[in-house]
């Protein structure tokens, strides 16, 4: 069984990312509250990372305005819960088709009407400042006065209200970012998946070959924001408040991108690995700057500069692929 | 009887009695040590402020505020504090995570945000914690009405602000003897601009004002010119500018006005931008006369004097405002808890400063106290007018240093 596990690249995967599961499974009985909330930060952008890569990493299609969906999940579910008393996992059911309903008008009037590369990332854009200029003057969720969701302490957790301390949040987006990289990774290898890739590498090579890319295409902006919008959801209860201007605001969509930009587009840990090197060493510099006595507001910032421009420069293609064909882990060309 | 029915039967044995004394030995010899300890060092306290990204500029502000205190709480005898700065990088999700790294590094009191967002989510880490966090800036009312234990707010609320902005318009009017009939209503098309606008319409009626708002005119944060705005504005004649803006846009605003060759009988200003340092150096005698009705300081109290030199030596040419009073403040309640706890036992700590009561403090109003909410509901919002690059306090009454200059002077006579 050793022998068959040490075959091929994709079971020598297998063991690290059990053992990285592993880790993640026990990492709350060892580590304090704030490095908790750390691991929190780092799975939500892993995982709305892995979200924003179904669209662009494979199906080629760049989004700038990520935000929306978020922004819609949160506000969906959150008014659920505020005005009727309804749970997020209802509330979730809710907010994953009208996401995916927004996803779809953006990409018909994009993919119909010809829109692609940068001008469909300022539609994207368009539409997410639309919504938040919207919400701002939304009564019914507050408008830009914020949307606060009630507030008490719990005895204990309550997982179907979402309610509760941050180990639960933790197991919650822990469990949300292990479907996500199933989900991506059954897409990838299925029929779908395939058809994707073909549109990234040469859209009119694909319909040449018989392939519909506007159906798929459509496909590929839906299962991305319908995926995107539990990110959402997971914002509202575990910070329970909301302002137009933080969940639909250009800044949050950067932060979605830049996590499988560094890590690596297309790739399946590409957004895990993007989300760690960000969120954990931009965090290691903050301690190590407090050790030393450094007070630098604004450190973090120009560290993500950093990062950016040694990726661009010396990774084009994220860390990920060259680190994994150092380990042999190699996923292949995707 | 099993071992859990054991534990829950109130028996007593010859054993459990040895060993409550034992127990109670131990904890009266340790006791003391920790009393001696906890007075003795300084107060750790957590000051989370936005000073990086969107924000940075209000954040760096609300900072010199919170590094003019130790010096000036020494002079008054207040115990030491150790400030723990935290950057919350303009965002909840680092206010939140900050909180929680501070309260690892030993944070024994949290100070912050400025945001409301970021306020909330400090919030529910302080409240989980059992550290008493105080809010120096927030005005979104939900923070102080979740229940909370440990959360203190010494800022007026949203609603607080616009009461006391109508109140201390009719102080002004009255000392006047004139009113405008009609304003026309200019505000930035961004979050606080539209809060603004929404909460004039909720809570103007309730202030039976002499004027009407006979248009309202939202204009883009971003805009580079608005021309066309004060055009617009102009041809409605009405008497006064009632504005919501930031400061980019008050200067175009006031540039425009000149250009246009308007000058309204005043400006009435609910919110930043027109008394700001750069909006009065940037535009010198054309700064003169718009009214603001902000949370502000007294410059009648001790304390206001004393910040205001420590400021002027800290950082020359840059005046005292209310990120600095209010962030100071907060400091203020955390020193005086400290002090009346003698302990930095965090529930010792929030029960100290749910009884404040500060009458030697900065901000306008009769001092410092809290409701059952956390709230101090008796802090007052001033009325400040700009005069020769300097800062008049027209209202209220009390905290008054100057008559308001009215009409405002024509924009054409100023040289």
């Amino acid at each position: 069984m050793i022998a068959r596990l040490r075959a091929g690249p994709a079971s020598r995967r297998a063991i690290p990312l059990a053992i990285l599961l592993a880790a993640f499974v026990f990492a709350p009985f060892f580590v304090n509250d704030y490095l908790l909330t750390v691991l929190i930060l780092i799975l939500y952008f892993a995982y709305a990372g892995q979200a924003w890569n179904i669209m662009m990493g494979f199906a080629g299609q760049l989004s700038l305005g990520h935000a929306l969906y978020v922004g819609l999940g949160s506000y969906v579910a959150a008014t659920l819960f505020t005005h009727f008393g309804i749970g997020p996992w209802l509330g979730l059911l809710v907010a994953i088709p009208i996401a995916a309903a927004c996803g779809a008008v953006i990409g018909y009037l994009a993919f119909r009407f010809g829109v692609a590369g940068v001008y469909f990332a300022i539609l994207t854009i368009a539409f997410a400042e639309f919504a938040r200029i919207g919400f701002d003057h939304l009564d019914y969720v507050n408008a830009s006065s914020g949307l606060f969701l009630p507030v008490k302490q719990y005895a204990h957790n309550d997982l179907w209200l979402l309610r509760g301390d941050p180990t639960m949040f933790y197991y919650v987006i822990l469990a949300a970012t292990v479907f996500a990289f199933v989900l991506c990774r059954q897409l990838l290898h299925s029929r779908i998946g395939y058809f994707w890739l073909a549109i990234r590498e040469d859209e009119p090579a694909a319909r040449a070959a018989g392939i519909n890319t506007f159906r798929y295409k459509m496909y590929a902006v839906m299962v991305s924001a319908a995926v995107t919008s539990f990110a959402g959801v997971f914002y509202a209860f575990f910070y329970n408040n909301l302002f137009p201007e933080q969940v639909f605001s250009i800044s949050r969509s950067i932060e979605i991108i830049l996590g499988p930009i560094i890590g690596g587009i297309g790739t399946l840990f590409g957004p895990i690995l993007g989300a760690f090197v960000l969120t954990g060493l931009a965090e290691t510099l903050n301690a190590v700057m407090g050790a030393f006595g450094l007070d630098l507001p604004g450190a973090k910032q120009v560290f993500y500069g950093v990062c950016l421009l040694l990726v661009v420069l010396a990774l084009p293609d994220g860390v990920w692929p060259p680190l994994a064909r150092r380990l042999g882990l190699s996923e292949g060309k995707q | 009887m099993d071992r859990k029915s054991r534990w829950n039967s109130a028996r007593v044995t010859r054993r459990t009695v040895a060993a409550g004394i034992g127990a109670a030995g131990l904890a009266a010899a340790i006791a003391p040590f920790n009393i001696v300890r906890a007075a003795g060092g300084p107060l750790k306290v957590g000051v989370l402020l936005p000073r990086s990204g969107l924000q940075a500029g209000i954040g760096q502000d609300c900072q010199r505020g919170a590094d003019l205190a130790p010096g000036i709480f020494k002079s008054m005898g207040l115990p030491e504090l150790t400030l723990m700065n935290g950057d919350t990088e303009s965002n909840v999700d680092a206010a939140r995570a900050r909180a929680e790294k501070l309260i690892s590094d030993g944070a024994q009191l949290l100070v912050g945000a400025f945001d409301s967002g970021q306020t909330t989510a400090i919030a529910q880490v302080a409240e989980q914690k059992g550290i008493p966090l105080v809010i120096n800036i927030a005005a979104a009312p939900p923070i102080t009405e979740q229940g909370y234990k440990f959360v203190f707010r010494n800022f007026p609320t949203a609603p607080m602000i616009l009461g006391d902005a109508f109140a201390n318009q009719k102080e002004v009017f009255a000392a006047v003897g004139a009113a405008p009939k009609t304003v026309v209503f200019m505000h930035v098309n961004d979050t606080y601009g539209t809060a603004i606008a929404k909460g004039i319409g909720a809570v103007m009626p309730k202030f039976d004002m002499p004027y009407t708002i006979v248009e309202e005119i939202p204009y883009d944060p971003a805009a580079h010119d608005l021309s066309v705005e004060v055009a617009k504005a102009k041809a409605t004649n009405a008497d006064a500018l009632l504005v919501s803006s930031r400061l980019n846009d008050a200067m175009l605003l006031t540039r425009e006005l000149v250009k246009q060759r308007w000058t309204p009988q005043a400006i009435l200003s609910m919110g930043p931008g027109w008394y700001e340092d750069q909006y009065i150096k940037t535009l010198g005698k054309l700064a003169d006369g718009p009214i603001s009705f902000v949370p502000w300081y007294d410059p009648h109290k001790k304390l206001s004097g004393v910040l205001e030199a420590a400021l002027a030596k800290a950082d020359p040419g840059v005046s005292l405002n209310t990120n600095h009073v209010f962030t100071f403040e907060a400091l203020l309640v955390a020193a005086d808890a400290y002090k009346r706890a003698g302990s930095t036992d965090p529930t010792a700590l929030a029960d100290a400063i749910r009884s404040t009561n500060i009458t030697d403090n900065v901000s306008i109003g009769p001092g410092i106290q809290f409701n059952a909410k956390g709230q101090n509901d008796k802090v007052k919002d001033g009325a400040i007018q700009n005069r020769n690059g300097k800062l008049a306090i027209l209202a209220p009454k009390d905290a008054a240093n100057a008559k308001p200059e009215w009409p405002l002077p024509s924009y054409q006579s100023r040289g």
